[in-house]
């Protein structure tokens, strides 16, 4: 339940597969299901949505397994933490109905597809459908050969079911694309059994909470959230409470029920998720800070991704990217992040955040303190 | 949301309508505040009322509506009142077309200008009542029926699944867009309904109709057609899912679902009655009311502990402040003059003995005010004010979310009507859904449900703000587990009833700041000693953790909301005891969700 701004990025996922005119729902749901279901409930913008529970959490091939009992026939598959054009699906929906493959997959030129799915295509199998024989899928690709990107778009066959059960779980995890590539392994040469069709569209990709900072700035760009003229899109509530001399620089989206205090400055690309509260004198820029989080007065909070119920105290800074982020073992070099606040992480006034700063869910920084490097869930930093 | 239902069939005359009403039942989770039907034979039988589908059931009592074709609809408006005339099945002037619709039409504006301008007279401000309207205009000009419908469904922008009946025709007429509709196709009768649980004890056979597509349901016949009349083909799938199910959003129990809405019940109790920046309380139903002499709740069951809840929140305000069930306010001699405001606490706003408690408050000139979750309501109407409790609709038996909007509801109102709370409250309220939602997904009450499901009892002891929450914990565990609980004011336990306190029977001690956690330590000591099972629930501002055999915690709040977070645990219990005893959590026998007689 990450945000697009200031929603859930699986909201705006349902947008783009209702407006595509799907109207048949299934949610794989595990961790915090509940927020899930209780965000979302029966229906979606009038399509009835069912929710289907991963016990565990064994990869992408194993999550569409517990959906077999819930399908008996053609199905599209796409991730919750993506955001994928509804072109890219109406065109994998169509292309798939016109060929006879087990899989269709929607591709996308991108300059860079090494930090996600690659795909090798045969060209000169063009068919009428629009569509082309899958050669290969490699993850994170390192080689330059032409690879175009997984748009995460497949619409499949229920033999589906069957490849991810052939395949060889990787650590204990069935993956879809292993499936897939398996798939591409037993096809004879006259029959491919995976196909891509190529679009075009926004796609944006959440796999990392700093990664919402970009999804942010795509939604405004793009029209899709934050445009005041555009009626639909969300720009600043009418239910927000902002103080006449506060400034605020668009874009800008401001949800449900948030404060702005006297002197404040928000903006620009600046999303307040609803019920925050920036008070007075702080300055919030490029940054998303979701449901219940809290900026104290006189706050410094540039790229910034803050979490449910944080509290950024009065005085602190976070003075924006780039910066190096570590996560376990990997370090993410140069990322355009200030800080990440994970859920109700709380700093108690005047701290120092670091480029590329990580503080852990329900941890606590004292006043005074400099935040550096991670800080494990729920531990205490003193000054 | 809004539900609609349609039959054609030859179950008998009489039948239609049960068919309907069954309809309207199975669609009730998609909202009731207002319900209606018609029924088409040599004319067309209306039906409708505002409020719940017993007070149509009610209305239907004795009524001989009969026919072959039949149309209903179920409402839960969240904006404007709603009402006999609002409520559908709309009609034409000449009352030859009669018409359901869920979804919203955009373009009603314009399109109601235009017949108006041609003579057409409206009764209701709804967006539906076009259609009716645009149909007889088509009839008028010589359409025949099917072509008339597809005339004015041809009109329409926006999103609707839209059925219809004729005077004098065995037809239903159905057409879909961006709102859901399914075709039942049973074996004495053909159905509609915007979802399966509508009809699913008649039929198991669906037909699901896509955007754009029109339906003609006749008794021996279904025929689906696209926008330009050519027939389409469609496949007749079975049902094999529980239909119960569907409402419940992957949840096994209303009950469970209800408890994870209450973060959003509280925020949309909160919206735009708090501004922090202002720190301000606000509350427009009743903002011009000055501070009364006296205040009296009236109320039952869960309902009457958040109004004990609210008598404390009045009375720390410096207000006079008494609750009393509603059922012995009556006949309990209670001084009431043209003085004294009566608050009656309903979530229903149906509820009789509520009501009767505040006709008699009426009648003697007292300032009455409804604390109630359903727009329009009985309590809404009679009551001077009205104040909702904004908490949406509410299944499950037992009442879990509007309690909780109850009480915020009452926080607020005690604010306002005084203009005594601090700064301190004011941001508190603001941070309580992000804090109850912290409360849900960490609670530990599953494990303490598990480790006392034999006990022979449960008591549940608190202080001050507490001391409503111990008894609603009380409460919840009889209603879902069928198990003994009682609920006390600590200080109570050691005047009698601590000779029921053995090593087989759990306390529940509530102790949170500023709800006297001191005094009632010394009441868990007075259980623990006699080997009693110890379940503090706290916020960490004491010791209790040392005489406890279990804690559940909840954040630290302000003292007065501390008992609405702490309540939540209780809750969790109660469901988990519950269903690992395989109870009927949603329905507990013998319990109805809105008690409507004396």
């Amino acid at each position: 339940m990450l945000p697009a701004a200031t929603t859930p990025i699986l909201e705006c996922v349902l947008d783009e597969l209702v407006e595509a005119g799907i109207t048949d729902i299934t949610v794989v749901v595990g961790y915090q299901r509940e927020r899930v279901q209780s965000h979302f409930g029966p229906t979606y913008r009038n399509v009835p949505l069912s929710y289907v529970r991963q016990r565990t959490r064994l990869g992408t091939g194993h999550a569409l397994r517990t959906v077999r009992e819930a399908v008996d026939g053609s199905l599209l598959v796409v991730n919750g933490d993506q955001i994928v054009d509804r072109r890219i699906v109406g065109d994998v929906a169509s292309a798939h109905r016109r060929t006879e493959s087990i899989a269709t997959l929607g591709l996308l030129h991108r300059r860079d597809v090494s930090d996600y799915g690659g795909i090798l295509v045969d060209e000169t199998e063009l068919d009428d459908a629009g569509t082309v024989p899958v050669v290969e899928l490699v993850e994170r690709p390192r080689d330059d050969r032409e690879y175009r990107l997984n748009a995460g778009v497949y619409a499949l066959e229920p033999e589906i079911f069957d490849a991810i059960a052939e395949s060889e779980p990787r650590t204990g995890e069935h993956s879809l694309v292993d499936a897939i590539s398996y798939l591409v392994a037993e096809s004879e040469e006259s029959l491919p059994l995976v196909r891509g069709v190529e679009s075009d569209g926004l796609w944006v990709d959440a796999t990392y909470p700093w990664d919402l900072l970009e999804v942010a700035t795509e939604l405004i760009d793009s029209g899709r959230i934050g445009d005041a003229d555009t009626p639909g899109t969300r720009a600043i509530s009418p239910s927000a409470s902002i103080h006449g001399s506060a400034v605020v620089r668009e874009p800008v989206v401001v949800d449900d029920n948030c404060e702005i205090g006297p002197g404040a400055v928000v903006g620009p690309y600046a999303c307040l998720g609803e019920n925050v509260t920036v008070e007075s004198g702080t300055v919030v820029e490029r940054s998303v800070l979701d449901t219940d989080t809290r900026v104290r007065s006189n706050a410094t909070v540039l790229e910034c991704v803050a979490g449910q119920g944080v509290e950024i105290g009065a005085g602190s800074t976070i003075p924006g990217g780039p910066g190096d982020v570590r996560v376990g073992d990997r370090v993410f070099e140069d990322e355009n992040l200030g800080a990440l606040l994970a859920d109700r992480a709380r700093d108690d006034g005047d701290v120092t955040y670091a480029p590329g700063s990580v503080v852990g869910p329900n941890a606590t920084v004292c006043a005074g303190a400099t935040v550096r490097g991670t800080v494990a869930e729920a531990t205490e930093v003193r000054s | 949301m809004c539900g609609i239902i349609g039959y054609v069939g030859d179950r008998g005359d009489t039948e239609v309508l049960e068919v309907l009403m069954d309809g309207l039942s199975g669609l009730e989770y998609r909202g009731y505040d207002s319900a209606g039907v018609a029924v088409a034979n040599s004319s067309i039988a209306v039906r409708k009322r505002e409020g719940d589908i017993s007070a149509l059931e009610s209305a239907l009592d004795g009524d001989d509506v009969d026919g072959t074709a039949g149309i209903g609809h179920t409402r839960w408006s969240t904006h404007g009142p709603p009402s006999d005339v609002n409520a559908h099945p709309h009609t034409d002037d000449d009352d030859r077309v009669a018409v359901v619709h869920n979804g919203i039409i955009e373009n009603y504006q314009p399109l109601r200008d235009d017949l108006e301008s041609r003579g057409y007279e409206f009764e209701s401000e709804t967006d539906t009542e076009v259609v009716p309207h645009l149909i007889a205009d088509a009839l008028a000009d010589g359409c025949d029926r099917e072509r008339a419908f597809r005339r004015a469904i041809d009109r329409l922008e926006g999103s609707y699944a839209i059925a219809a009946v004729f005077s004098g025709c065995e037809t239903v007429y159905a057409a879909r867009d961006s709102s859901p509709l399914v075709l039942g196709i049973g074996d004495d009768g053909h159905y509609l309904a915007s979802d399966v649980p509508a009809f699913i004890e008649y039929t198991d056979r669906v037909i699901y109709l896509d955007d754009g597509e029109f339906a003609t349901i006749e008794p021996d016949s279904v025929v689906v057609t696209d926008a330009d009349g050519t027939v389409v083909d469609t496949s007749i799938e079975t049902i094999e899912w529980d239909p119960e199910d569907a409402g419940k959003s992957g949840y096994d129990h209303y009950m469970l679902k209800e408890i994870h809405e209450q973060p959003t019940a509280i925020r949309q109790c909160l919206h735009e009655r708090v501004v922090e920046l202002e720190r301000e309380i606000a509350v427009d139903s009743v903002a011009s009311l000055s501070v009364p002499d006296r205040v009296q709740l009236v109320a039952c069951g869960t309902s009457y502990h958040a109004a004990l809840y609210g008598t404390r929140l009045l009375r720390e305000r410096g207000v006079p402040a008494t609750a009393f069930l509603a059922s012995e306010y009556d006949v309990d001699a209670v001084p009431v003059d043209r003085e004294t405001l009566v608050i009656g606490v309903t979530q229903s706003g149906e509820t009789a003995d509520t009501m009767t408690a505040l006709r008699e408050a009426n009648s003697v000139g007292a300032t009455t005010l409804a604390v109630t979750n359903v727009v329009g309501s009985s309590a809404a109407r009679e009551c001077d004010r009205a104040m909702y409790v904004r908490a949406g609709p509410e299944i499950g038996v037992a009442a879990t979310k509007t309690f909780v909007s109850q009480q915020i509801a009452l926080v607020v109102l005690a604010s306002e009507l005084t203009g005594e709370y601090d700064v301190d409250l004011v941001g508190a309220l603001r941070d309580l859904p992000g804090q109850l939602q912290s409360v849900l997904d960490d609670s530990r009450a599953r494990t303490v449900a598990e480790e006392y499901l034999d006990a022979d009892a449960y008591f549940f002891i608190g202080r001050s703000y507490n001391a409503p929450v111990a008894l609603e914990g009380a409460l919840k565990m009889k209603e879902i587990t069928y198990k003994h609980a009682e609920g006390f004011a600590a200080g109570e336990l050691k005047h009698g009833p601590l000779a029921l306190v053995t090593d087989r029977t759990p306390v529940f001690a509530l102790v949170t700041e500023g709800a006297n956690p001191t005094k009632t330590i010394g009441n868990v000591k007075e259980v623990e000693t006699r080997g009693a099972p110890v379940v503090a629930v706290t916020d960490g501002c004491s010791d209790v953790e040392r005489y406890a055999d279990f804690v559940l915690e909840v954040p630290e709040t302000h003292p007065a909301l501390a008992p609405v977070l702490a309540n939540v645990q209780l809750q969790l219990v109660s469901y988990w005891v519950a269903n690992d005893l395989g109870r009927s959590i949603d329905k507990p026998r013998n319990l109805a969700k809105s008690v409507t007689v004396e």
